[in-house]
């Protein structure tokens, strides 16, 4: 099978088009304010679609929406409850994901479809055709390259695209994806050689053009050895404001709450919503005590998820290095100092 | 707003936000920045990153404080006698800046020759801090090149926030810290927007653009332009509307986006006077306390459903764009006043508020360049933007001050209004916590903020909870001369023994019915810093 295409630039348009036409698109556009953002898209018409720019937050939200309604209840006269499910996943093709996105969906994939099946997510996910873009120039703050989740991918992706100047060299890498090329076969060559050696040129080059070198290996393996001085948390956490931010934007948070809302008197839903384990909230008992002392230890367990005990227990750190945080935390107590701060202790 | 127009002319930050990380030496004061103004908290840091060094004046022992280089943990209402202190050391160790206080300032004399008479171990001794901090802090902020001051609403509510604002610009004043970039003095602002308010004169004395009542020029300028005659008296205060004045004549009023109901202090009075009025209307988002008094409620709008501008702390005109449309019966503010005043037989005619900002450009000179079409792009613009082809300013003072000169005014310590004693021997400040803004208005409709805080505590010191035999989560009784509430006691070292913290944002314990009238008789701010009190467990 040949499972390598080109896709002329020219014809991108006419296949979004075509594709949007088949079923839902989330692609990153950018919107009048200049910011580019993954935007569900119902027509391409007056659509920036913004392929050269990283989105501001990634598709998370599509896939774990900040608040999602699992169910809706009423309550009946003489007391009786009765529960509606609530459907909502219709197919989904994701366009244009970083190869740091792409990495955070096939983590979510572990946290919610490994042992105990998230019925909410998987449905989704079982609706959802993911398509990456390789990255051949990271961004200001990104190291993917550290946390081993691109620039390139070398599998995970439905399809991949990497953008050759005049084309995009495109892999298949799974049957979704194979299945969308052939029902569209008229738009794809086969790529040639010279194809494939630009490709790999390209992520080659890709490799060598990070701005930031951030020793993320060396913080796991010195927090394995617990080998971290504890001022450390308290120097972080000082500088935490406690805004959630970090959470909030990190492709790989999943923690969520869940609670129920009344809609009317009857009538009221169950919701789940985005949570952070930042917040003293997050671990405080009913009785008022909470196990972590918030003021010193604010973010340590998000640092220690990500970069210690997801190692222990699948095997890699559950940061992608799309370096989000980075812009995002007002405290600048972002995931790349605290690397540095490890590493320099 | 009336301390710094005193001295320098000009009551708003001097410099740009994101100056401060420019600055050598930051100076915070009666601020919790972390917690109030993450994004000038942002700068600080990055100011840190740098080398800068930061020195925190507060009671408390927040986070900025335990971070900072130097915390002065004065006692609250100390400010002036501190910098005093400052202030003479810095000119005895000849730490002034001579050719600034020449050339750009006024009344130096004055403010030397009260120095001189004081008498520093004294000084000292009143703010509880000791003569090597505050000596260390003043040599350190006088020798920057670049140092930036901050305060926030810890100096202003008292009954002498002015003269403690004054005492702030004396001391930048004295070491040249002002009218350049990364060096100034500035005021955050306590308020979304409250920037913008009072540049709109939602002031007594003033019509946009702080332009005078008492100036006929004025009033005949915006008399022409509103085609209808205006009083030559300035309006009423705050305090002199919602505590009722003397005189009592005052027979309704129209509240917007207000809820004095939990925001004023000493809330009987508040209770009383809205409860004497023929007539009370309010407009705000949902049924507050206040506008649950009232005969008439307008529904108003969400920042989400209207087009407007926000002006924030340093002087920067954002525009604010409608998302989505308004829900149910609600109306854009504008409408609401438009309508009211139309139906009152003074019809206004403002298609948008783009065409009210053309009427405030052209009757507000420091907004004179501001217009919508450009603020469409860009981060908006800040004032004093005088024409359409003005950038704005980032800084003030440039060259020289708007008064001209920059007035020195020497200021005495002056005692809180309220002193200790055996029937109440606590003294409670209050101020905010991170996850709920004002009375809670908004904030408290989120179950997220509020899981991180949905009840009234009191910071209580763990040496007063052991003396007092409570313990953390306990119910307590707060109770002042005025009355009383109860909370629950957060056993924390962030205040120190003898002193209490709570906040404003519950409805359920009201903690404004504790607080004091007093207030600063020049700015009229309310001294809510400093109120005694006692606490006292409340029996199951």
């Amino acid at each position: 099978m040949n499972d390598k295409y080109i896709l002329k630039k020219d014809h991108l348009r006419p296949l979004l088009r075509r594709l949007s036409k088949q079923c839902r698109m989330v692609l990153p556009v950018k919107n009048k304010q200049g910011d580019t953002l993954f935007t569900e898209v119902s027509s391409l018409e007056d659509c920036n679609i913004d392929l050269d720019s990283q989105a501001l937050a990634s598709p998370k939200q599509f896939l774990l929406p900040q608040v999602e309604t699992i169910f809706t209840y009423s309550v009946a006269r003489d007391g009786g409850y009765s529960f509606t499910s609530v459907d909502s996943a219709e197919p989904t093709i994701y366009f244009g994901l970083r190869s740091c996105d792409l990495s955070a969906i096939l983590y979510m994939d572990v946290i919610f479809l490994q042992k105990v099946k998230d019925p909410y997510y998987l449905q989704k996910r079982q609706n959802s055709i993911l398509v990456s873009f390789g990255c051949p120039e990271p961004f200001d703050n990104c190291f993917c390259n550290a946390t081993k989740s691109g620039p390139f991918l070398e599998f995970g992706f439905d399809l991949q695209f990497t953008d050759l100047g005049d084309r995009y060299f495109v892999e298949i890498g799974r049957v979704k994806g194979e299945e969308l090329v052939n029902l569209h076969r008229h738009f794809f060559t086969a790529a040639s050689k010279d194809d494939i050696k630009d490709q790999y040129q390209a992520s080659l080059e890709a490799r060598g053009q990070f701005k930031r070198q951030v020793h993320v290996d060396q913080a796991i393996k010195r927090l394995a050895a617990d080998d971290v001085p504890e001022s450390i948390w308290n120097d972080l956490s000082l500088r935490c404001q406690d805004c959630g931010g970090c959470a909030y934007i990190c492709p790989t948070c999943t923690c969520f709450t869940i609670r129920d809302q009344p809609i009317s008197a009857e009538k009221g839903e169950r919701v789940r919503a985005w949570d952070a384990c930042t917040f003293a909230g997050f671990t405080a008992m009913a009785g008022g005590h909470n196990p972590v002392d918030h003021r010193a230890h604010a973010i340590r367990k998000r640092f220690l998820h990500k970069l210690l005990f997801d190692v222990q227990k699948h095997g890699r750190p559950s940061c992608v290095g799309c370096g989000r945080c980075v812009n995002m935390c007002f405290g600048g107590v972002d995931i790349i100092r605290f690397v540095d701060m490890v590493c320099e202790t | 707003m009336a301390g710094l127009a005193t001295t320098l002319g000009s009551g708003a930050m001097t410099n740009s936000i994101n100056e401060v990380e420019n600055a050598q030496v930051v100076l915070v004061s009666g601020s919790n920045t972390t917690n109030t103004h993450p994004q000038v908290a942002r700068r600080i840091f990055d100011a840190v990153d740098r080398g800068a060094k930061l020195i925190v004046i507060d009671p408390r022992r927040t986070k900025l404080a335990e971070y900072a280089h130097i915390h002065l943990d004065i006692r609250p209402g100390t400010d002036i006698p501190l910098l005093n202190a400052m202030m003479r050391i810095i000119l005895d160790e000849n730490l002034i800046d001579d050719v600034f206080i020449e050339m750009r300032t006024e009344n130096f004399h004055a403010l030397r020759d009260m120095l001189y008479r004081i008498d520093l171990h004294e000084t000292a001794a009143i703010t509880g801090v000791s003569l090597d901090k505050i000596s260390m802090a003043a040599q350190l902020y006088a020798r920057a090149q670049k140092a930036v001051i901050c305060y926030c609403l810890g100096v202003t509510q008292h009954i002498c926030g002015t003269d403690n604002v004054q005492n702030y610009s004396n001391l930048a004043m004295l070491t040249g810290h002002l009218e350049q970039e990364d060096t100034g003095v500035d005021p955050l602002r306590g308020h979304s927007n409250v920037q913008g308010a009072c540049d709109m004169g939602a002031l007594p004395a003033v019509y946009p653009g702080y332009q005078a009542v008492s100036e006929p020029r004025v009033r005949e300028k915006f008399a022409r332009a509103w085609k209808t005659e205006l009083p030559a008296a300035p309006g009423l205060t705050l305090l002199d509307m919602t505590h009722g004045r003397a005189d009592g004549d005052m027979r309704g009023m129209l509240i917007f986006g207000e809820n004095p109901m939990l925001s004023d202090p000493t809330l009987g009075k508040v209770r009383e006077t809205l409860g004497r009025l023929d007539f009370l209307a309010v407009t705000d988002i949902y049924l507050t306390e206040t506008a649950a008094m009232a005969d008439v409620v307008f529904p108003a709008v969400s920042f989400a459903e209207k087009t407007g501008t926000i002006t924030n702390s340093e002087r920067r005109v954002q525009l604010v764009r409608q998302a989505i449309e308004p829900i149910g019966d609600s109306r854009p503010d504008y409408w609401i006043i438009m309508e009211l005043s139309r139906r009152l037989g003074y019809p206004m005619e403002y298609d948008s508020p783009a065409e009210i900002m053309e009427e405030i450009a052209m009757l507000t000179p420091i907004y004179g360049g501001v217009y919508y079409d450009r603020l469409e792009s860009g981060w908006g613009l800040q004032w004093p933007c005088v024409d359409r082809g003005h950038a704005g300013t980032p800084f003030l003072h440039k060259y020289s001050f708007t008064r001209g000169r920059g007035q020195f005014v020497p200021t005495r310590h002056m005692p809180a209004s309220e002193k200790v004693d055996a029937e109440f021997p606590m003294i409670m400040i209050t101020g905010r916590f991170y996850h709920h803004y004002h009375t809670g208005t908004m904030t408290r409709k989120s179950p997220t903020l509020n899981r991180e805080g949905g009840e009234a505590v009191v910071q209580v010191n763990p040496e007063d909870v052991k003396t007092l035999k409570l313990r953390h989560g306990d119910l307590v009784r707060l109770t002042s001369r005025r009355g009383s509430i109860a909370v629950k006691v957060d056993s924390t070292d962030q205040v120190s023994p003898g002193y209490l913290f709570t906040t404003f944002h519950f409805a359920e314990a009201p903690v404004n019915e504790l607080t004091v009238d007093a207030r600063d008789p020049k700015a009229n701010c309310p001294e809510f810093k400093i109120s005694a009190v006692r606490i006292e467990k409340v029996g199951l």
